[in-house]
């Protein structure tokens, strides 16, 4: 078929995978440093664009500074998160902290949409509507900014865990117990990623908010973003970055091919596919770290 | 148009009698009950269609009441789940609901067969079973506007008139992929044979938010037009994705859900021209919104915020509750008082051209048709508002009975 | 005091294993029972159709998942769509001809094997990966019902169920409706607290506790864990039967979404993991919560007690009932039942706190 056809899929498909990294940058940064699979991530990125919204639309700020105050108050929020629900949760089955942030996630659904207002917002970020054409190529450009920011943010995270304090998030991501006797106050580390996966949902707002205009249907996003990060590992940043795009485009591609056939949208199919292959070949992603089990 | 005048001056007097007297107090109210869906799916239109709804019942109350009864309204939110629903429901009808709105397709089907033992009236309109336009099969389920099969062959039919006509033409469905999403194609394809058009349907996965990869597929298609077919924040990103790959803004066509919200999430005047069918009038300037205006909303009486007054779903929300109140109005006229579902099903099924004062197309609902004709029009925005293009008229009912009747038959045989 | 435990000594082991070895529990039980079955002559039907009836359909539900999580300690976030295979192949079979009685049993055994390929995951891996594979299989069945017309039924997508008879017994009224869910409830109740009591129920808490060391001790934990998924959906697709033809009556797909799977979870996490009064209590929480602040803030608003939007009443249950999940796993992660124990435990010794029970 038409090469430049497969060529605009997989271009399209992969900014917008790495659109879902960005919501799956939230996960992995919990995950990797507490071992929490924050499935509320999805609730945070809505909670993110309603604050950028009410910053900028409610209040007049302009949209610079309004992204600015939204960063910092859900890098708070992460952080009141952890200490208040999550860090009462350790040692805790598995199953109760998943089942806690679905909570949390029912509870943000109902105050981010109950205190300013349930009928979609507009988010109007100020970019281009047009596309940029090479050839017969539509490259939409919301998402080249989108996947350009995804890219930027998995590579500040990257460079993140070189500093001093991401070496203490390393640290805390091996061992727990370990990080402790060497004087790393564990605490601060998990809070400190809870509030990194704060701004990340910032990010993953301001973008989607603006694709998609805001209300409670971003936490839908949660989906996508989970493929992301079973496929790329858990635990594994470059995997955000990787499954991303790997997901993006495998998501792009073959409903582009195979939804004419069958007559329906296949691309939850794809996703859906991807969760369970990877769990059934390969549990830990591409580079997620394999748990080792004791009797 | 006429009854309806003749109606608030009757109103007027009976409000000068209230005031006399005590008699109005004493009347029995009727009671509508709005179980509707303000935290889910439906987010997207409940609020301004239900401050529609309320605001017009706070108009009929302030103006004396149907014959002096006053409506109370009983309000629940369902979530869109069914068994919310079905306890509203079950509530309301004890605490003596004859008519019940939903607004929600789930629990709506998951309340017809309910309804139809219970005998209290089901009002659907732009939602819901389309099949329930047949009024032997569903006495008490009241579409009472244009069905998504009628709203398709419109669309269909303005291509046809006044955009160069459809034959040989190639038009483009996009849907979202849901019962909702598919149901204009069996009336669409039936077109396409008489017609003698090219139809190809694309389909989004739910709930839409991301459909580059259907909207590539659809630009080398390379359709005269295109008919979006979703619903909520899928709608904004569908016109967006049009006018991104190409697609004219006059040849973009929408079922009923594309509104002023949906312009200003697109942004700029990029959707100037974009087209839709509406079934009811937008806008501040028709008599009942004046009157609403006047003794609701000035008084601070209002349900919501002012600004929504007058967008596309708060006036189908009042153009529903005109209808209720014109056919409970007429049954109490005929039976008396106390209005009960059965009265208030004949009430509807003796409504006849009835159009709440110019706001929406004359619509006459009979024992048979409970779709009122299949009415609307094409309208476009032109920046700042929905402007008709047309007046208001059906296209090609014949097809859509047709699908009325299959689907009503296959609901008699149990489906 | 309430319990007079003084003069109970067990002599025999099947005295002391019995299910209900004190005198007044048993009575509580009886007293339930008596309660459940009268039920139809002194509720009102909008509490008989709407409260007890949705209420004793979800408990199976949750109790058919608690085998699964609690007893076998497999997660499952794809329950709904256990129910939506039993509830359509029912209805696909009434249709087709089958008494009601052999639909059930289809219905059940079809869920079962579906089931078990969802099962079949769990060989692979545990936890949180289980988690995510239940829910990827979750989206795939749904959308497999949302787009082959043959299951959902045509271009309305719903289905209504036939009438049928059960044992003779025409299922029609609320009361025969209401009977049939209390059977299969109380059915599925006893079921679960004698499976505890069984080999087949310690081999599964053995697979739960830690399937390593199950397989050391002759536990095959393969056999083990695909039987727990088979029992699980069997009873799972009976209880959607059941939701279908005694409650809902038309089914369409969005009676079975992500969202009801997520509450199934909530019901056995809340109601306390693996606890067989916790699914009840679970479920009467998740279910009916929301419906009862619904109509509390409705009724307080009528009065114009709360100067707030209607949008914001409209979301208020949501947010209290994600606080309160929230508030039972921190504050009591072993859930309602847990709190219903405390409070026996209370009385058993009432008024002498101090002395053992």
């Amino acid at each position: 078929m038409d090469i430049q056809f497969l060529i605009e899929l997989i271009i399209n498909g992969a900014l917008t995978g790495l659109m879902y990294s960005l919501v799956a940058l939230g996960i992995v940064l919990i995950y990797k440093s507490s071992g929490v699979p924050n499935l509320a991530q999805g609730a945070m990125v809505m909670i993110a664009a309603y604050l950028i919204w009410m910053f900028a639309h409610l209040l007049g700020i302009p949209i610079v500074f309004a992204i600015l105050l939204a960063i910092v108050g859900m890098f708070l929020f992460g952080m009141v998160t952890e200490r208040l629900l999550l860090r009462k949760m350790v040692g805790q089955p598995i199953i109760m902290v998943v089942m806690l942030t679905l909570g949390l996630e029912s509870l943000l659904r109902g105050l981010g949409p109950g205190l300013l207002g349930a009928s979609p917002k507009s988010l109007d970020l100020g970019l281009d509507m047009m596309p940029i054409i090479v050839g017969d190529v539509f490259i939409n450009r919301e998402y080249l900014v989108g996947g350009i920011i995804g890219g930027l943010m998995v590579a500040g995270a990257l460079l993140f865990f070189r500093t001093r304090i991401g070496t203490k998030l390393r640290a805390v991501s091996d061992d727990h117990v370990s990080s402790w006797s060497v004087g790393i106050s564990v605490e601060r580390a998990v809070a400190i990623s809870w509030g990194l996966a704060g701004i990340s949902a910032v990010a993953a707002g301001a973008m989607w908010g603006s694709v998609q205009g805001v209300d409670w249907t971003l936490t839908a996003l949660l989906f996508p973003a989970v493929a992301v990060v079973i496929l790329g590992g858990l635990d594994s940043i470059y995997g955000v970055f990787v499954a991303g795009l790997i997901v993006g485009i495998l998501g792009s591609v073959i409903p582009g091919y195979v939804d004419p056939l069958v007559g329906g949208g296949t691309r939850d199919v794809v996703t859906s596919l991807i969760i369970l292959l990877t769990i059934i070949f390969r549990p830990h992603g591409i580079f997620g770290r394999e748990d080792i089990e004791r009797v | 148009m006429k009854p309806f005048t003749r109606w608030l001056a009757g109103m007027a007097g009976a409000a000068a009698l209230g005031l006399s007297g005590t008699a109005q107090a004493e009347k029995e109210p009727i009671k509508f009950a709005l179980l509707q869906d303000f935290t889910a799916v439906y987010t997207f239109v409940t609020d301004e269609y239900h401050q529609g709804q309320r605001d017009y019942l706070r108009l009929v109350n302030e103006t004396g009441g149907i014959e002096g009864h006053m409506i109370e309204t009983i309000v629940r939110d369902t979530a869109n789940e069914p068994q919310r629903g079905l306890e509203a429901y079950n509530r309301a009808r004890r605490e003596g609901a004859v008519l019940v709105d939903f607004f929600s397709t789930p629990v709506s089907r998951a309340a017809v067969n309910r309804v139809l033992s219970d005998e209290v009236v089901m009002i659907t309109a732009l939602h819901g079973r389309g099949d329930a336009s047949e009024g032997e099969t569903f006495p008490f389920v009241f579409p009472m506007m244009a069905t998504y099969w009628s709203q398709a062959t419109v669309l269909a039919d303005y291509i046809d008139q006044h955009q160069g006509g459809l034959e040989g033409k190639r038009i483009a469905l996009v849907h979202i992929d849901s019962p909702f999403g598919r149901e204009p194609i069996p009336v669409l394809r039936d077109l396409a044979e008489k017609k003698d058009f090219e139809l190809r349907a694309f389909a989004y996965p739910s709930p839409g938010t991301e459909q580059s990869a259907t909207w590539s597929d659809l630009r080398r298609y390379r359709p005269d037009h295109v008919i979006i077919w979703g619903a909520g924040g899928g709608q904004q990103v569908s016109v967006r994705e049009a006018i991104r790959n190409g697609i004219r803004q006059e040849n973009i066509l929408s079922v009923v859900w594309l509104a002023e919200t949906d312009a200003r999430n697109v942004g700029g005047n990029h959707m100037n021209g974009v087209k839709r069918f509406e079934a009811v009038g937008t806008g501040t300037d028709h008599p009942i919104i004046q009157d609403i205006m006047e003794h609701v909303i000035e008084p601070g009486r209002g349900q919501g915020s002012a600004n929504n007054v007058g967008t596309t779903y708060y006036n189908i929300g009042v153009a529903t509750m005109a209808v209720a109140v014109e056919a409970a109005r007429l049954a109490m006229q005929e039976f008396g008082a106390p209005l009960t579902g059965e009265k208030l099903r004949d009430g509807f099924r003796m409504i006849e051209n009835f159009d709440a004062r110019g706001m929406m197309p004359p619509i006459t609902i009979t024992a048979d048709d409970h779709q009122g004709g299949g009415y609307g029009r094409v309208s476009a925005w032109n920046g700042e508002a929905w402007e008709p293009l047309t007046d208001w008229y059906a296209a090609h009912q014949d097809i859509v009975w047709e699908e009325i009747e299959k689907d009503a038959a296959g609901f008699r045989e149990g489906r | 005091m309430f319990y007079r435990l003084s003069g109970i000594k067990h002599t025999r082991y099947a005295s002391s294993r019995a299910l209900w070895p004190v005198t007044a529990d048993r009575r509580i039980m009886q007293l339930l029972v008596a309660l459940a079955l009268l039920a139809p002559f002194f509720l009102s039907d909008l509490y008989l159709t709407s409260y007890m009836l949705p209420w004793l359909i979800w408990t199976a539900a949750a109790l058919s998942l608690t085998l699964l999580m609690g007893m076998a300690g497999q997660l499952h976030f794809g329950f709904a769509a256990v129910l939506a295979i039993g509830a359509y192949t029912s209805i696909h079979l009434t249709r087709a001809g089958v008494p009601f009685e052999f639909a059930l049993l289809g219905a059940g055994l079809m869920s079962a094997f579906i089931g078990v390929i969802f099962g079949a995951a769990a060989l692979r891996v545990k936890g949180l990966y289980l988690v995510m594979a239940t829910l990827a299989m979750q989206y795939l069945v749904e959308w497999v019902i949302i787009n082959v017309p043959a299951i959902s039924g045509g271009a309305q997508a719903t289905l209504s169920t036939p009438d049928v008879t059960f044992l003779f017994m025409p299922l029609q009224s609320d009361a025969s409706l209401y009977y049939m869910a209390l059977l299969w409830t109380v059915v599925v109740t006893l079921l679960l607290l004698n499976i505890k009591r069984t080999s087949f129920g310690r081999a599964l808490v053995a697979v739960r506790d830690k399937d390593f060391a199950a397989a050391v001790i002759g536990v095959d934990p393969v056999r083990y864990k695909l039987l727990a998924f088979f029992a699980a959906s069997f009873l799972g697709g009976v209880t959607g039967a059941i939701l279908a033809f005694c409650y809902y009556q038309a089914v369409t797909p969005e009676q079975f979404g992500f969202n009801v799977s997520i509450q199934l979870v909530a019901m056995v996490l809340v109601g306390g993991l693996g606890s067989v009064i916790g699914a009840y209590l679970g479920a009467g929480f998740v279910l009916l919560l929301p419906i009862v602040l619904t109509n509390v803030l409705a009724f307080l608003a009528t009065y114009e007690w709360i100067p707030i939007s209607f949008n914001l009443i409209a979301h208020i249950p949501l947010m209290v009932y994600g606080a309160l999940i929230i508030g039972v796993l921190l504050y009591e992660p072993l859930g309602l039942a847990k709190i219903y124990d405390n409070l026996r435990k209370y009385f058993v010794v009432w008024p002498f706190r101090h002395t053992q029970s």
